[in-house]
């Protein structure tokens, strides 16, 4: 019995940390391939081009956690972003510039919220709907041109507190916020019922809804930061900008454990997630794959990633299925 | 027998309609501009200033529609524009190839055809307008073989491939520079989908992994743009020079500034205006056909003054 | 002598750490119903498994009509003549009934087309042959899950199946569609099949066995024609000790009504139910399956809508729009399908425990961890939940282990009335003593249970008054002397009504 809890023990552990597992790994076949990789300048380099998807890849964790779901996000990060630098542009004021891109993004899954929640659309729907909308408002409002010479703006996305990046600065606040959330507050551990039974969470008493249109609400921040952080980074206000990062945020939740199903996932799991992305890109560029093949080797190193993961759970269900439900009732039955 | 009946009966009236619309506004030639991708910024820019420049000729209007970088929704968008009756389209090819065939449809159905940026070519009965892809990189690229200094490493950032403007400049800069000078090295060379955030993520790795970096090559000054914002702080890279291709108002201040080297402008209100005179000249019948080019100068600190002027116009910067 | 379909000698089968099986022998003849019972986790399933495939066993070897075979899969088993007909049926919504039953197997035309003509012909003579009234082309999604089941025995027949395995077919199906299975497997031995049979249920067991094993702790404990068993002995062999057939109640005095419902109707199908319960009572609501007890009581608890009604809590009105409400007034609901509304189950115990009452472990939104772990540890030792730790995902539990999970989690709200609906069903007989010590521990601390239940035995054993309904309504109201079948199932039919 005591052989078991701690084989037990060790299939838990095994499974739960598989993901950092393959993040290891990964550091030390890219450490062999290219001896600048762990340098400290690399690294903050890594970190500051994954700081915009991972943010969103938070947001999408606590989406998809509750069994929701934001393909809207590439679009709102670019209205937020050039609204944000508009207004930057207009009055100069960077708190006021920076309280815009997190209101817009707020707002546009506000929306989204209460489409899903009271008109009961599929979030996967909903989304896409915004998506479009929120792109188009965006190519509007600067008639598809560019916003050029954003000035001080740039701070956000350029600026360094201390050695630290500033858009990695926010990414780790961003982490941390999520990890409180999903971990240490009454509303995270809702989230994980409802999206791991909804029936069951009204059932005990769960407002849904509520916590669906908070989850919205979230994420809409994470995206309007993200807005902000891209526009100052890149030093121009683009409403094309952000195309496509839905999937790369989803991406790196569905890598870092985050169940589809809904009810599983971490927030330091998708951080590694969106660093295993981020390692493969950087050591490709580094050694000078050709950019073709990048394509292909990064599609392959995904689903190794994810089908060890998966591969370890599954190992693990099945084993514990086995091995924990019988001797329960043997105890029972000798009770 | 009554299906068919009401089949005449509406198309009747249909063409009565018609007739009556064209008549009063006899005066009035209706064209449709089909943009490969409003999303795209040279893409607004050319539709903003086609709707601009239309305003000048009384005796016509411009419908834009968005083809949303889709090759199916540019050909749907062809069709309709024949169906709709319109007296001439404006194409904007996605991929010219895809269109070819539509066009060729759309001249058999007698409408005018301009094809722009980039121009299908042969198509007998359509005309077009176009800037040279060829060219405009090639007028970096003659510039770069001055000014490359020997044994140089150069970055190379490329367009989506398959796109012709990418694959035209990117064959311009091999014909014109890399074929001559057998001493340049590459040390990297990625696409970066004309995205300045994406150019950004290559430059910082190329930093890394090279010593030493003397020239970017851009296909675009998109690209080239966000390479320079990853060295702007760095002295090391003081000397590097950066090619693109377009004049963007942001390329123009780099130049301005010394941070970039050079590009060729690719001025859409030119594009437009030459696109509206020659679609007039079309319709009233001065001419049956052209193929006709735009300059694309080449932009430098010594004349860059001259086109930030075209851009305070646009407003797109101060 | 009848001629052995199907024999496994001496199969094995261990998991990590556990024997699932050891040593396990039986066999089914022709022309016989061989019943299969044993308590949950006693490998029933797995042994199961390995017949029809799922598994491989380490050890021993198996025998059909004779001869020694390997079953390597699923499909091996069906071309061996093996059909097993799932106690869960996974059916594909908007298929009909002839595109189901010859899913996988379609009669094809030349360039592979389906030839529907011959599908058509062949489901009608099927139909027909066993006396089914089916419309072919009926979608499953429109069919009772007694009607599917029924097709899977039809498919089982059409693939000219000798073995059929049922595991626990009546779990979820009416009496009188119970009766309909009954005449089918009677059908079925009368053609010479040979049908393992597994169940829970004693009266269905002794009604429909040819033989019986015992399976208990993955050892065959017993194998003997039924009438060398009865009831007690079937019992005692499974749970390996004696049981008595008493339910663990105490008469305790009942206080003051603490829970009133008047002139209650609701949008699923109830109308003017009206009913109160008394401090320390335990009040059962008996009646048929679809007689709107569980509509009642999810109305009850903020669950469903309903139309008209009030309800009294320790004789104050009080609204109930929500769960939440609910909660507030100190009344909870174990819900029928615990899959569905009671566990998150890819979630762990505690989270699991700890879901109703948040609040009182989150301060200003913030969690007390280890506030949290010991009372869900002191909740779950007293409701004796079995398992490695609190932090295991609640689906590696048992049936009755997760029923107490649920349980737990009411628990810990601390609630006046406990509203019970089937809180044994699907779990094995040495957890259900424990609901019902369970229940006579929570009643002496002076709270009130209503207990929904179709099984009338636990009522009548455990219920100090019981109202019955029948078609939405309360038909009767009978008081622990006045218990008795008879009474019972006369207001259930709503024979009396008009007595009434």
């Amino acid at each position: 019995m005591n052989n078991l809890m701690t084989r037990e023990k060790w299939q838990t552990i095994k499974s739960r940390y598989s993901i950092y597992l393959v993040l290891i790994v990964m550091i030390i076949v890219c450490n062999l391939l290219n001896e600048n990789f762990l340098s400290p300048r690399n690294l903050s380099n890594i970190s500051a081009q994954i700081s915009v998807t991972t943010i969103l890849a938070f947001g999408e964790t606590i989406l998809i956690i509750g069994g929701l779901l934001d393909l809207s996000c590439g679009s709102v990060l670019a209205l937020a972003g050039v609204l944000s630098v508009y207004v930057f542009k207009e009055t100069g004021s960077l708190s006021l510039a920076f309280a815009v891109g997190l209101i817009v993004g707020v707002l546009c899954n506000f929306v989204n919220g209460i489409l899903v929640r009271r008109f009961n659309i599929p979030a996967f729907i909903a989304t896409l709907a915004m998506m479009t909308v929120a792109r188009g408002i965006a190519l509007l409002f600067t008639k598809g041109q560019n916003l050029y010479q954003i000035g001080d703006y740039v701070w956000f996305g350029q600026g360094k507190i201390g050695f630290v990046p500033l858009p990695v600065f926010f990414m780790i606040i961003v982490g941390i916020v999520t990890w409180y959330i999903l971990g240490h507050t009454s509303f995270g551990r809702s989230l994980y019922a409802v999206g791991g039974n909804e029936e069951a969470a009204r059932a005990s008493g769960i407002n849904v809804g509520r916590i669906k249109i908070g989850a919205y609400l979230i994420n809409g921040a994470f995206v309007g930061l993200a807005g902000i952080l891209l526009m100052a980074r890149t030093n121009v206000g683009a409403p094309n900008a952000g195309q496509g990062y839905e999937f790369e945020a989803l991406t790196a939740a569905i890598i870092g454990g985050t169940s589809f199903s809904g009810g599983l996932g971490t927030a330091g799991g998708t951080l590694a997630g969106a660093f295993i992305v981020g390692f493969l890109n950087n050591i490709m560029n580094l050694t000078g794959v050709d950019s073709y093949l990048q394509q292909v080797i990064k599609g392959g190193i995904i689903a190794l990633a994810v089908g060890y993961d998966m591969w370890a759970k599954v190992n693990r269900t099945r084993k514990t299925l086995g091995a924990a439900k019988l001797p329960n009732e043997r105890k029972e039955a000798k009770a | 027998m009554k299906f068919m009946k009401s089949i005449r009966t509406v198309t009747a009236v249909a063409a009565l309609c018609l007739a009556a619309t064209t008549v009063a506004q006899a005066e009035n030639y209706k064209i449709a501009f089909i943009a490969r991708a409003q999303a795209d910024s040279f893409a607004a820019w050319l539709a903003n200033g086609i709707m601009d420049e239309v305003k000048k000729y009384p005796d016509m209007t411009v419908d834009v529609m968005d083809a949303q970088a889709d090759d199916a929704k540019e050909n749907a968008f062809i069709e309709n524009a024949v169906a709709n009756k319109y007296d001439l389209i404006i194409v904007q090819p996605n991929n010219g190839e895809a269109q070819r065939p539509y066009v060729e449809q759309a001249v058999k159905d007698g409408v005018k055809v301009i094809t722009t940026n980039a121009r299908i070519k042969d198509i007998p009965g359509s005309s077009s307008v176009d800037a040279d892809p060829y060219e405009q990189a090639a007028v970096n690229a003659r510039l770069a073989l001055e000014q490359v200094p020997q044994g140089a490493s150069v970055v190379v950032l490329n367009g989506p491939s398959g796109n012709m403007h990418a694959d035209m400049r990117r064959d311009a800069w091999q014909k014109e520079f890399f074929d001559k000078r057998s001493d340049v090295k590459i040390v990297g060379e990625q696409i970066a989908h004309w995205n300045k955030e994406e150019a950004m993520r290559f430059m910082e790795d190329w930093v890394q992994a090279n010593d030493k970096i003397d020239a970017v090559v851009s296909m675009n000054d998109n690209m080239a743009a966000g390479a320079l914002e990853v060295v702007k702080d760095d002295p090391k890279f003081d000397k590097m020079l950066a090619y693109g291709v377009d004049g963007t108002a942001e390329a123009m201040l780099l130049i301005q500034e010394g941070r970039m080297t050079s590009t060729a402008l690719q001025n859409a209100y030119d594009l437009a205006a030459k696109n509206i005179s020659v679609a007039h000249d079309l319709l009233t019948g001065k001419i049956e056909q052209i193929d006709t080019d735009i300059d694309c100068p080449l932009v430098t600190k010594d004349n860059v003054a001259e086109f930030i002027e075209i851009h305070k116009k646009s407003g797109a910067i101060k | 002598m009848q001629k052995t379909l199907l024999e496994v000698r001496n199969i094995s089968k261990s998991f990590p750490g556990v024997k699932a099986l050891e040593d396990v022998c039986f066999s089914v003849k022709e022309g016989s119903v061989h019943v299969l019972c044993g308590e949950n986790g006693a490998g029933k399933s797995t042994l199961m498994k390995i017949i029809n495939g799922i598994y491989q066993p380490d050890g021993g070897e198996t025998l059909i009509k004779g001869e020694k075979v390997e079953i390597t899969s699923p499909i091996r088993a069906g071309e061996l003549g093996v059909s097993m007909i799932f106690q869960e049926l996974n059916y594909t919504p908007e298929m009909t009934i002839e595109e189901s039953l010859f899913a996988g197997r379609w009669p094809k035309k030349s360039f592979g087309r389906i030839d529907w003509k011959a599908i058509r012909q062949r489901t009608l003579k099927l139909l027909e042959q066993e006396n089914l009234p089916y419309d072919p082309e009926m979608k499953l999604k429109d069919l009772s899950i007694s009607n599917l089941q029924m097709l899977e025995i039809l498919k089982a027949i059409s693939r000219d199946a000798d073995i059929i395995i049922m595991d626990e077919p009546t779990s979820s199906i009416t009496n009188k569609e119970i009766e309909i299975l009954f005449e089918k497997i009677a059908d079925l031995r009368a053609r010479g099949k040979g049908i393992v049979y597994i169940s829970h249920k004693m009266d269905e067991i002794f009604r429909i066995a040819d033989e019986i094993s015992i399976l208990r702790d993955g050892k065959v404990i017993e194998t003997r024609p039924k009438d060398q068993f009865d009831i007690d002995s079937v019992i005692s062999l499974m749970v390996g000790r004696a049981l008595g057939q008493g339910y663990p109640k105490e008469e305790l005095p009942v206080g003051d009504v603490v829970l009133e419902v008047d002139g209650f109707s609701g949008p699923t199908g109830f109308s003017d139910v009206s009913f109160n319960v008394r401090k320390g009572e335990i009040v059962g609501f008996a009646g048929l399956v679809g007689a709107g007890r569980t509509e009642v009581m999810r109305a009850l608890f903020g669950l469903d809508e309903r139309f008209g009604g009030t309800v009294k809590v320790h004789g104050a009105p009080v609204r109930v729009r929500n769960v939440q409400d609910s909660i507030r007034n100190g009344v909870v609901m174990l819900s029928e399908d615990r899959r569905r509304y009671g566990i998150v189950p890819i979630r762990d115990v505690k989270e699991n425990v700890t879901l109703a009452s948040m609040d009182q472990f989150f301060q200003k939104g913030r969690l007390n961890a280890s506030k949290e772990r010991s009372r869900v540890e002191e909740i779950c030792k007293k409701i004796n939940v079995k398992m490695a730790s609190i932090d295991v995902q609640v689906s590696t539990l048992s049936g009755g282990n997760q029923q107490k999970v649920v349980l737990s989690k009411w628990m810990l709200q601390d609630p006046d009335i406990l509203i019970l609906d089937e809180p044994t069903r699907g779990i094995d007989v040495g957890a259900k003593f424990e609901i019902y010590k369970l229940m006579t521990n929570l009643v002496k601390e002076g709270k009130s249970i209503i207990m929904v239940s179709s099984e009338l035995p636990e009522l009548i054993g455990m219920c100090d008054r019981m109202y019955v309904m029948a078609e939405g309504r309360i038909t009767g109201e009978l008081d622990r002397a006045e218990f008795s079948q008879e009474a019972i199932m006369r207001y259930a039919m709503n024979m009396t009504r008009k007595a009434v």
